[in-house]
């Protein structure tokens, strides 16, 4: 494997994981949030009015 | 039935993944002039694509929101919170977008950036739907969801400018592999499948966390409403 090809590997597999780290990081995010308002929604409930 | 449906669609969307990977990675041929690092094309495109149609899902919300909020409260609210859901899993897609190009440009063009117009009006779309999602969160008040639909309408008027824009100036960016021309369109079926079958499951996981978005907006609603009903009874 030439140098070229060897930096073409690095930087096609940098842009796969960037890919998925922005994707899976976003979904993480999204389910702290869910959560989040899954316990804020319960504490709303018990609350009396 | 409801959960099952949902869990179907999570296997098959992970399933799909796996299978356009596989397809990106193992199954399409080097490109001739760019060799391995043409593979960047298999997740960059579909992520534009998909952020286009998000945002277009936001102007549609935006639109309707506008068209509601006076005399239907209940679908005005559920068009913002599509809105916003377009406008955030967009900027994540055309974020993606905004670091593989430049990536893929880093190793075709030897730089990784150029203010061409692709590029630039990539950018600004960005920007325009990150101001979008500051809004959303730093202003309080009636007002900003009016706000913020105002500015997902104007911020939608740049997805145009931006897919022609590689038709309508020179630029740095390749010519349109789809649409532009007699020449244009990808040739060898094997890149073709493993590109469709990118389409395909990226658009099926835009869907999957879109859908999640828009029900936490609408649950964050809801609670919002709730705590509303309570201060004024108290």
């Amino acid at each position: 494997m030439d140098q070229s090809a060897i930096l073409d590997h690095q930087f096609t597999v940098a842009a796969y994981a960037i890919t998925w780290a922005i994707q899976l990081g976003y979904l993480a995010w999204l389910g702290l949030k869910w959560r989040a308002q899954k316990r804020s929604a319960a504490r709303t409930e018990r609350t009396p009015r | 039935m409801k959960k099952f449906a949902i869990g179907l669609y999570v296997v098959l969307t992970v399933a799909l993944l796996d299978w356009a990977f596989y397809q990106a990675i193992y199954v399409a041929p080097d490109e001739q002039t760019m060799h391995e690092v043409q593979r960047i094309f298999y997740y960059h495109v579909p992520s534009a694509m998909v952020a286009f149609l998000f945002f277009a899902i936001s102007l549609a919300g935006s639109i309707c929101y506008l068209a509601f909020r006076r005399n239907h409260a209940d679908w005005a609210q559920a068009a913002d919170a599509w809105a916003l859901a377009g406008a955030e899993v967009g900027v994540v897609f055309c974020t993606v977008v905004l670091i593989t190009g430049p990536i893929w440009g880093r190793r075709a063009w030897g730089i990784w950036w150029t203010w061409d117009a692709r590029l630039t009006t990539t950018l600004v779309l960005w920007l325009i739907y990150v101001s979008y999602l500051l809004l959303r969160r730093f202003a309080a008040g009636p007002q900003m969801q009016t706000l913020a639909a105002v500015l997902g309408i104007f911020g939608a008027l740049d997805v145009p400018i931006v897919y022609m824009s590689n038709r309508w100036w020179r630029t740095q960016h390749p010519a349109p592999v789809f649409g532009g021309g007699e020449d244009s369109g990808i040739k060898d079926p094997a890149m073709l499948a493993a590109f469709g079958w990118n389409v395909l499951a990226w658009l099926a996981w835009g869907v999957l966390i879109l859908a999640m978005r828009y029900y936490v907006e609408r649950q964050h609603q809801r609670i919002a409403a709730q705590e509303a009903q309570a201060a004024l009874e108290a």
